[in-house]
């Protein structure tokens, strides 16, 4: 391998050596070799045209020093007009120069030319190349009078733009248009070494841009014919330098004054949105429109202001709310109105005309509701029909005592053991047709306390139980109807303890119900509802849960007094009615309990209730749910 | 009131018809010397022709010299006793004074002649480029260019020359202008006997002239914008 690489490295080397031999810059030996062998003839150096109307030639003698001397060599020339074709003298001798000027008759653009050198025994010397047309040859003067202003100096005080003018080269005939010419304008830091050369350009200023403050920079500039290659020399170099500018303090204040007004700018904007925000939201989350009823002024649904709109939905003047429709809510055509029903109100149910508007959606006992509840009820039928409590249910259950009132909770006189409804319902198909029942007359005078009323449970008879949480104004009259927190899906019995019962003093208490306060209660307030005192009915009204006497409960009663909603003006015990209650149990028939412990007085038929450990919770999670079930 | 307001709304439209009338037939009653009298003055017209016969004559130069390159001719060409381009015949001033000693005449008049008689040429130059793979599509796109500017030159030209009359500077002596073809001579198949080289050559020297004679005009002419 070294073998075959080290022969090979010669051989590149020698071949790298010869080619350098051959390279032009080895021209100088082969002119050596010429000067030995041709000495340099006296050749022509350079034809110049400044003007386009006159040019010079300049000649050298090469190497015959003898011809050095002025006379020796004649130039000739041969203007190649087609007719004439001849060799003529060079006009105007310069010998000093070595140089034949052509003056503005002897000069012919746009024709070729010719010159050679003959010696005085008639030795031509000429070549091929001193062949030229006038217009190739020019070189135009370089500009004069170059001068230069400072045009504008940048905001950050670091650089400048400069103007530079001159005039064209007076030997130039641009006047006439004879000579187009353009310049070149070339500039460069004092002791730098390049030129910056900027674009060529025919008019006769400048500009350059971006030069720094405190350097000096030196500029020239060249020209050319228009369309042409040759370049005329530079002319001689201005200097221009600007120094140090006192920076302008006027600026820095523009630039805190702008950050400045900026920022209060937004701390304006910030203080109009914090200050109008009421206002903003609105217009951006604008209100859910309020509950509109035809007729009636949206500030009676207002809290507290029952009387009023029971007297307007009642009818307070003929026609009923009619008469307000059009008082009202002109303005709004958008508003739907919830319609009420007045039907019920105009079968004669004057005495209601205070009643709550529950009541009269319920529909008093009237022979009609009664039919009506009455077939309501044959048409309820729940599914677990087949639970009976045959033991404990009553058939002759007194029907009568059963306010079939639609907003009294129904409450069995007693031994009603069924908690579902169409237990019941049966039994009082059964057993009567009976009217549903006012509470005997009695002027129940529900004061509405809110419109909105919660039903509670449907009667056999087809009334429907409200809870809405009313106030029994009337006190005197046999509280039958009941307020009862009931339940989703419960089915109570509404046992009702007989209108004869309720003489004494209302066993429950119709709470005003806060609308904003919460509806539940403990499982223990709830069963205030019962009646304590109707010691006909220890347990009952609610077959499944018989409410445990008060003082059984002293807890409760402290509870009751601890709910907020409890009137303080019930003599007794006031039994808060609440909206809601809490279901504790189920029941081996599934049903909900709300009170699971039927501790008091036992039910007539034997509770078929588990007794379970009353649980002092609120809800019931799935697995107490486990616990409670059977 | 709607016929009103339809009568006032015609009214005014005749009234900017009539003055824009006026306006235009306002134009021909420009006189000699007067400037700035038309959209386009004669100035402007001579800057603009003179301006392209820049540009032609630039890119001719451009092309002689590639050619130069690309075929490596002997150094200087010029020395051929035998060139002659086909355009000799054209008597041309070749000198400032000679074309200032001219007549404005007859400086157009050779002007044009020039310009008539190199559109073919260059023509069928362009083709012979073009068809020729050994030149690169720079080589042809000039010379195409080069074509298209000899031909936008000449109606250039004519176009100063019809204001020129217009506005009285020069008279009707400039005979033949309408037909150009006239100007060309008989011969004129001589250039087909160029070379390629040759052509071009001529052709930059005739560029050449063609710009000079314009600026010549021109600042005789209309000597006090930019001359």
């Amino acid at each position: 391998m070294a073998d075959v690489f080290y022969p090979s490295l010669l051989l590149v080397l020698m071949m790298s050596s010869l080619d350098w031999l051959s390279t032009p810059g080895s021209a100088f030996l082969f002119d050596q070799d010429r000067t030995k062998s041709a000495p340099l003839e006296p050749h022509f150096t350079e034809c110049v045209s400044r003007d386009l109307e006159t040019f010079r030639c300049w000649w050298s003698p090469g190497s015959f020093h003898n011809l050095s001397s002025p006379g020796a060599l004649r130039v000739f020339y041969l203007k190649k007009d087609p007719p004439l074709s001849e060799w003529k003298e060079c006009p105007e001798y310069n010998h000093l120069n070595r140089e034949c000027f052509f003056d503005a008759n002897h000069t012919s653009v746009w024709l070729p030319y010719c010159v050679q050198l003959r010696s005085q025994n008639n030795i031509t010397y000429f070549n091929e190349e001193d062949c030229f047309t006038v217009e190739n040859i020019v070189r135009p003067d370089p500009p004069v009078s170059l001068n230069w202003t400072l045009l504008n100096v940048s905001p950050s005080g670091l650089s400048y733009d400069v103007m530079v003018s001159w005039e064209p080269p007076p030997s130039a005939d641009v006047q006439a248009g004879w000579m187009r010419i353009e310049y070149e304008v070339q500039y460069r830091e004092r002791n730098a070494t390049n030129w910056e050369a900027l674009e060529m350009q025919p008019h006769t200023q400048q500009t350059i841009y971006g030069l720094q403050i405190g350097k000096e920079y030196e500029v020239h500039i060249r020209c050319r014919m228009q369309a042409f290659t040759k370049f005329g020399e530079f002319s001689d170099s201005i200097f221009m330098q600007v120094t140090e500018i006192p920076s302008k303090e006027s600026t820095v204040p523009l630039t805190l004054i702008l950050v400045f007004g900026t920022v209060g700018i937004l701390i304006v904007i910030m203080l109009i949105v914090i200050s109008q925000q009421q206002r903003l939201m609105m217009i951006l989350l604008p209100p859910v429109p309020a509950p509109k009823i035809k007729g009636i002024d949206s500030d009676l649904l207002k809290k507290g202001k029952l009387e009023e709109l029971n007297f307007i939905l009642n009818g307070g003047s003929i026609g009923g709310l009619q008469t307000f429709s059009s008082d009202f809510f002109q303005d709004e055509p958008w508003v739907e109105f919830i319609e009420v029903d007045e039907e019920d109100a105009d079968s004669g149910e004057k005495e209601d005309d205070q009643a709550s508007d529950t009541q009269k959606l319920l529909g008093p006992p009237q022979p009609i509701s009664d039919h009506r509840t009455i077939r309501s009820s044959e048409t309820v039928r729940h599914p677990n029909d087949d639970f009976s409590r045959a033991g404990c249910y009553d058939a002759d259950l007194p029907d009568t005592k059963v306010p079939m009132d639609a907003p009294l909770p129904g409450h069995t006189g007693d031994k009603e053991s069924s908690a579902d409804f169409p237990e019941r319902a049966p039994a009082f198909d059964r057993g009567q047709a009976p009217p549903v029942q006012t509470q005997t007359g009695t002027p129940q005078t529900w004061v509405n306390t809110d419109f909105y009323a919660q039903v509670s449970n449907v009667m056999p008879s087809g009334g429907v139980v409200l809870s809405p949480g009313q106030q029994l104004r009337s006190q005197e009259s046999p509280s039958d109807s009941e307020l009862e927190a009931q339940t989703k899906g419960k089915q109570r019995d509404e046992s009702e303890d007989a209108n004869g019962q309720r003489q004494k003093e209302p066993q429950f208490q119709l709470l005003v119900v806060d609308p904003e306060g919460s509806g539940y209660t403990t499982e223990s307030n709830r069963w205030q509802i019962s009646t304590p005192s109707n010691s006909a009915n220890p347990g009952a009204g609610y077959q499944t849960i018989p409410p445990p006497p008060v003082e059984t409960k002293p807890a409760a009663s402290a509870d009751a007094n601890q709910l907020p909603y409890i009137l303080p003006d019930s003599p007794q015990l006031v039994a808060p009615v609440a909206d809601y209650t809490v279901v504790q149990e189920l029941d081996t028939h599934h049903s909900l309990l709300l009170d699971p412990t039927p501790i008091q007085s036992p039910p007539p038929c034997p509770s078929q209730l588990p007794l379970k450990p009353q649980i002092p919770v609120e809800y019931i999670t799935p697995d107490l749910l486990g616990n409670l079930l059977p | 009131m709607m016929l009103a307001v339809c009568s006032v709304w015609l009214l005014l439209v005749c009234l900017v018809l009539y003055s824009r009338l006026k306006v235009a037939a306002a134009a021909p009653t420009c006189t000699n010397g007067q400037a700035g009298c038309h959209v386009l003055s004669l100035a402007n017209l001579f800057d603009r022709v003179i301006q392209h016969s820049a540009r032609m004559h630039g890119i001719s130069n451009d092309l002689h010299s590639e050619f130069e390159l690309y075929f490596l001719p002997s150094k200087n060409q010029i020395g051929r006793v035998s060139r002659n381009c086909h355009t000799s015949t054209i008597l041309t001033p070749n000198g400032k004074e000679n074309a200032q000693r001219m007549a404005r005449e007859e400086l157009t008049e050779v002007i044009l002649k020039l310009l008539v008689a190199w559109r073919d040429p260059l023509w069928h130059f362009h083709q012979s480029l073009a068809h020729n793979h050994e030149f690169s599509n720079f080589s042809s796109n000039k010379s195409l260019e080069m074509s298209d500017m000899v031909h936008e030159l000449r109606k250039g030209v004519q176009k100063v020359i019809e204001k020129m009359k217009m506005l009285g500077i020069m008279g009707n002596s400039l005979g033949g202008l309408g037909t150009s073809e006239s100007l060309l001579a008989p011969d004129s198949a001589e250039w087909r006997l160029m070379k390629d080289y040759d052509l071009l050559y001529c052709f930059r020297r005739d560029s050449s002239k063609i710009q000079n004679y314009l600026k010549i005009l021109k600042c005789r002419i209309v000597p006090e914008h930019g001359c």
